[in-house]
């Protein structure tokens, strides 16, 4: 039987910080291409660790950490922007740019990544028209709701057509109607091909959402369901 | 060219944004280049009066009167093959004799009261300006003064070697100051760019994250340092430009009847485009400084 790698492979990946304190301790875990999972735990579980070491981050203390088949301790400064660009990511406090307009802040990943600019307009309108955001293109962040900065800061992981999307707590600032609305969001990205990893100590909206969920405690797997 | 074009859109909105601090960036670099500036003209004015008053002076050597033919030769063949010698002359006794009585008439008659002609055959020499600071004319007239024939050397040693030590000392002094202002002027530079760098960390953690190269993070930290120093230089040349216009109408008769130059100079295109130049190479000093940990 054949086996095809899956688009994140960790095997046995711990994280170590001062004291000898494990943020991951011996975690082996296989996301498949286009697959939704939740990574699920109490504070202090290693979610956001995981998703830092993900993003390179960090590096693990032990273990690999495998994504698209490249080892993540094994990349140089380039090839991790490289990495970079094919990922896009969402965070609890959005990280919009309060100085810019909701275009100018999805437009800035494909800016600062040199797109040519009738491109870098062209993508940030079809991703804010995606969302439904595209008719207050021209407000500050200051201006939205918090399920409208979110659903910005979406547009903006969306905007490079990344393979992988890595949210952390995306609803953690939001009420439940808007946390499942985001997460409606987030199977239609799916739905579309795009891996995405959530990590999210919100039982009820996984149980609403119905994909895979990985529960880590204390850094280490306790149940995948 | 979207790069360029990036990094100095950001850098202009970031100075704006942070137009205080970088004001004061920009006055650190202009006080430095001002000085600089000051001290460069200064300099080359003192060159040229150095140049001009070494070249009107002499070396005068004079001849024992039993000085022989031979030794005569000797004497020419050093002034010949000296490197501070810009041409030389030889005044015979009956010369010299002849200029007294044209140039002192009055004192003609003095010369009646002695027994024969008793004034001395001598070379009258005409030294390269740049000799002076060379420092060959001691060992010059060491030279001579040691040859046979001759009776004295005579110039106007003290002078010039006292101008020429001042010239130095201006010089080192100058570089002491302008040193001291320009490193000054890059930590202020480093420290007004890294502000900016935190008010925009949001923004650069953004870049990080979604891989953007390391020239596109740093590169408009660099060109806001580079538009400060080069803004510092053009408000340093401003200045000392009126300074010098007005100073040349204060005193450039006085440079030109007393001094013997005529007018003063400013810098030459070289050296401003050197200060341009060295304001812009601070200024980018500052903004590597600042942007040396972001990738």
């Amino acid at each position: 039987m054949l086996s095809f790698p899956g688009v994140i492979e960790t095997y046995h990946l711990s994280k170590v910080y001062s004291r000898g304190v494990y943020a991951l301790r011996d975690l082996s875990l296989r996301v498949e291409k286009g697959e939704f999972v939740f990574l699920t735990g109490p504070s202090g579980a290693g979610k956001s660790t995981f998703l830092r070491l993900m993003l390179r981050q960090e590096l693990a203390s032990e273990g690999q950490l495998i994504v698209n088949g490249r080892n993540l301790a094994e990349l140089r400064p380039r090839e991790v922007q490289a990495y970079r660009r094919s990922l896009g990511f969402v965070f609890q406090d959005f990280k919009l740019i309060p100085r810019k307009t909701v275009f100018e802040n999805v437009a800035f990943v494909p800016r600062v990544l040199g797109v040519p600019e009738a491109q870098q307009k062209r993508r940030a309108y079809q991703v804010l028209k995606w969302v439904g955001l595209q008719h207050r293109m021209n407000a500050y962040p200051v201006e939205l709701s918090g399920g409208e900065q979110q659903r910005i800061a979406i547009a903006r992981a969306l905007v490079n057509d990344p393979t992988l999307i890595l949210a952390d707590e995306p609803t953690g600032n939001l009420d439940p109607d808007l946390s499942l609305e985001i997460m409606n969001l987030f199977r239609e990205i799916n739905a579309r091909g795009t891996t995405v990893v959530v990590a999210t100590h919100d039982r009820e909206l996984i149980r609403q959402v119905g994909r895979r969920s990985v529960s880590l405690d204390h850094g280490q797997l306790v149940e995948t369901s | 060219m979207r790069a360029l074009r990036y990094f100095l859109t950001e850098a202009g909105s970031s100075i704006w944004r942070g137009r205080r601090a970088a004001a004061l960036a920009v006055m650190t670099i202009a006080v430095g280049l001002f000085l600089l500036g000051f001290f460069l003209v200064v300099n080359a004015n003192l060159a040229r009066l150095v140049a001009r008053w070494t070249e009107a002076a002499e070396m005068s050597v004079y001849l024992r009167d039993e000085v022989q033919p031979g030794e005569r030769t000797a004497i020419e063949d050093i002034l010949a093959g000296s490197a501070s010698v810009a041409r030389h002359e030889y005044v015979s006794k009956e010369d010299a004799l002849g200029r007294f009585r044209r140039d002192f008439a009055d004192l003609a008659g003095l010369i009646e009261g002695f027994q024969g002609n008793p004034l001395p055959a001598s070379y009258e020499v005409r030294l390269r300006s740049e000799a002076a600071q060379q420092g060959g004319l001691d060992e010059l007239a060491g030279r001579l003064s040691a040859t046979a024939g001759v009776a004295d050397v005579r110039y106007d040693r003290l002078w010039l070697s006292r101008l020429n030590m001042a010239v130095t000392l201006l010089r080192a002094v100058s570089v002491i100051i302008v040193t001291i202002v320009g490193v000054a002027a890059a930590l202020t530079v480093a420290n007004v760019v890294r502000l900016a760098a935190y008010a925009r960390r949001d923004e650069i953690e953004i870049m990080q994250l979604v891989g953007s190269p390391a020239a596109y993070v740093r590169g408009p930290f660099i060109v806001e340092g580079t538009l400060q120093g080069g803004s510092g230089a053009i408000l340093a040349l401003a200045p000392l430009w009126f300074g010098f216009v007005a100073a040349n109408v204060r005193y450039g008769r006085f440079v030109t009847g007393a001094l013997g130059l005529d007018g003063l100079s400013f810098l030459s295109p070289a050296a401003i485009g050197l200060l341009l130049v060295g304001g812009m190479v601070v200024g980018c000093l500052g903004g590597m400084v600042a942007a040396r940990g972001l990738r």
